[in-house]
């Protein structure tokens, strides 16, 4: 049907006013105190410049902050993406009891953030933990949670994000998977290409538009990483598992260092937004 | 060939619900003795660590209730508004339409972070910190990106001719859209309420930020188990987890066939213009 531009109104303001808000206007309100001394509980005001965003570049903490999550982010979402591709590739086609699959194996994304650092919390330290049960019955010595050690605590949050992640991953990737059309397969199979050059030939290239788009919104998820790091480590030891958006809250409403939070937030804005623009030139260039 | 798939299926599945087991067992009692050797399992099955949650945190029922009803209002807010927009984005040939629909995509992947400090001083200039409302609206508006995303995939592959002659009958715009659209797209519609659903019960910065003891939803209640030193033992959080894990999973086992409607297609064709 042909739309009128009242039609459009009545379809988009109550998005407009939920996003608005609720989202955009806050945010564009953020981005302007960031550039003054602003604070809730201030009550004079003066202009800054980009004096919060230079104190923040300039901090040690946020330098190692940007580290980690960057490597978090270089390891946990190709790691997610392969495992979540390999998982929805053997659920593409009928098999006993598919849906169920399907259904059990998304319960790590279901379990939250917050529960899934207690939970690793307990399974790796001692007394009640899975890695020395299994250690005990390997015949060795007792382990020490590898979240407090300041060299294993970020692998092993990685490890724990990529647990919890990658079922979501494959939830998302299946559809286009199973969408394939059968004749591609046979086609290939019949051509004598092995099953690795199945992947490669058939699979990747029709679900490349979806890796993509799946891969933009862990990608962006993964740079705003906090609550899987709040309960567990808390950012530490020292700042071995330290991100920043667990900076900014701890600038914003621990400390109460409102412009360095506030600044530092629009800083992974900034990063995401800047993936958000390869991501759609990418996809583009992709349909042309 | 099919054997194989089928076995290594399992094995993965086991890999990936070993965590959730262990933790399945230690709720009801059944924990590792790590001392002896090789190590072995000590306890009865109980469920006496269930009725403790309720005395380690009191609220914890109250919080229970509270997440419920707002994950509920709110995924049903964010497609009541996401919907009519969708439909918009996808009937509507506006310049930059394909980059305004991947431009939502963005968003749903812009961390809560981002945009949550200002959020929370811009709530409480408006009272509407430590309210249920503020709490709902604000996690509605989190996932309504996402929501827009994957409705608008729905309504683009829907064919026209359903629309066309429905306005023939003389149906308003209004008409359309429930008695014509939301029907043939009902499985992406239910998918969506369900993904919404877990995506807010599981929310922490919003409910975090946004009130200050007040209102309290299950993830902020766990994560003050920690934050206050008074550390939880082992078999009530355990618990406490399960009970958090179950609703999700009754959703999940519910639904299971629609969910593959949950999907993310990209939005065809070029920008007009």
């Amino acid at each position: 049907m042909r739309l009128t531009r009242r039609d459009r109104l009545v379809l988009f303001a109550p998005l407009a006013v939920l996003l608005g808000g609720w989202l955009v206007v806050p945010a564009l309100i953020g981005l302007g105190a960031t550039l003054t001394t602003y604070s809730p509980l201030t009550t004079t005001v003066t202009f800054a410049g980009l004096q919060n965003y230079g104190n923040v570049v300039h901090d040690p903490q946020f330098a190692e902050a940007t580290r980690n999550v960057l490597i978090f982010t270089f390891l946990a979402v190709p790691l997610e993406l392969v495992l979540g591709f390999c998982l929805a590739y053997l659920l593409r086609r009928p098999v006993w009891g598919r849906s169920w699959w399907r259904g059990l194996l998304l319960l790590p994304w279901l379990v939250s953030p917050i529960a899934s650092g207690v939970m690793w919390h307990f399974l790796f330290s001692g007394a009640t933990g899975i890695v020395d049960f299994a250690q005990g019955w390997l015949g060795r010595p007792e382990l020490a949670s590898p979240v407090g050690d300041v060299r294993l605590a970020l692998p092993a949050t990685i490890l724990i994000e990529v647990w919890r992640v990658t079922p979501f991953a494959t939830f998302l990737l299946l559809p286009g998977l199973a969408s394939i059309p059968e004749e591609r397969w046979e086609q290939a199979t019949l051509a004598g290409a092995s099953w690795f050059r199945r992947i490669v030939d058939v699979a990747i290239p029709e679900v490349s538009p979806l890796l993509l788009t799946v891969g933009m919104l862990l990608t962006g998820l993964s740079l705003g990483t906090f609550d899987t790091v709040l309960i567990l480590t808390g950012g530490g030891p020292g700042t071995a598992t330290l991100t920043p958006a667990l900076y900014s809250y701890g600038r914003a409403f621990v400390t109460n260092d409102w412009p360095l939070g506030a600044a530092s937030a629009w800083l992974i804005a900034a990063g995401v937004a800047a993936v958000g623009a390869v991501y759609i030139r990418l996809s583009s260039r992709r349909s042309h | 060939m099919r054997r194989g798939r089928l076995i290594a299926l399992l094995a993965i599945t086991c890999a990936f619900l070993l965590p959730l087991g262990w933790t399945a067992l230690a709720s009801v009692g059944v924990l590792p003795d790590n001392s002896s050797q090789p190590p072995s399992w000590t306890g009865r099955v109980t469920l006496e660590h269930y009725a403790e949650i309720g005395l380690a945190e009191p609220a914890f029922w109250q919080e229970l209730a509270t997440s419920t009803a707002a994950a509920v209002l709110a995924a049903c807010l964010t497609v009541a508004v996401s919907l009519p927009a969708a439909f918009g984005l996808a009937r509507s040939r506006i310049r930059g339409g394909r980059t305004l629909t991947q431009g939502f995509l963005v968003l749903a992947s812009l961390p809560v972070m981002a945009y949550v400090i200002p959020l929370s001083d811009l709530s409480r200039r408006l009272h509407l910190i430590d309210t249920f409302a503020g709490v709902t609206l604000a996690e509605a508006a989190v996932t309504a990106p996402l929501a827009v995303f994957v409705l608008h995939g729905a309504v683009a592959q829907l064919s026209t001719e359903w629309e066309e002659a429905a306005v023939i009958d003389g149906a308003g715009l209004t008409r359309i859209l429930t008695r014509v659209v939301m029907p043939l797209i009902a499985p992406s519609v239910v998918a969506t309420l369900v993904v919404l659903f877990v995506l807010d019960w599981n929310m922490l910065l919003v409910p975090l930020v946004l009130t200050s003891g007040e209102v309290k939803t299950i993830p902020v209640g766990m994560s003050d188990f920690f934050t206050f030193e008074r550390e939880l033992e082992w078999p009530v959080a355990a618990a406490a987890l399960m009970v958090s894990l179950a609703p999700l999973a009754v959703l999940v086992g519910l639904f299971h066939r629609v969910l593959e409607r949950f999907a993310l297609l990209a939005p065809a064709g070029r920008d007009i213009g």
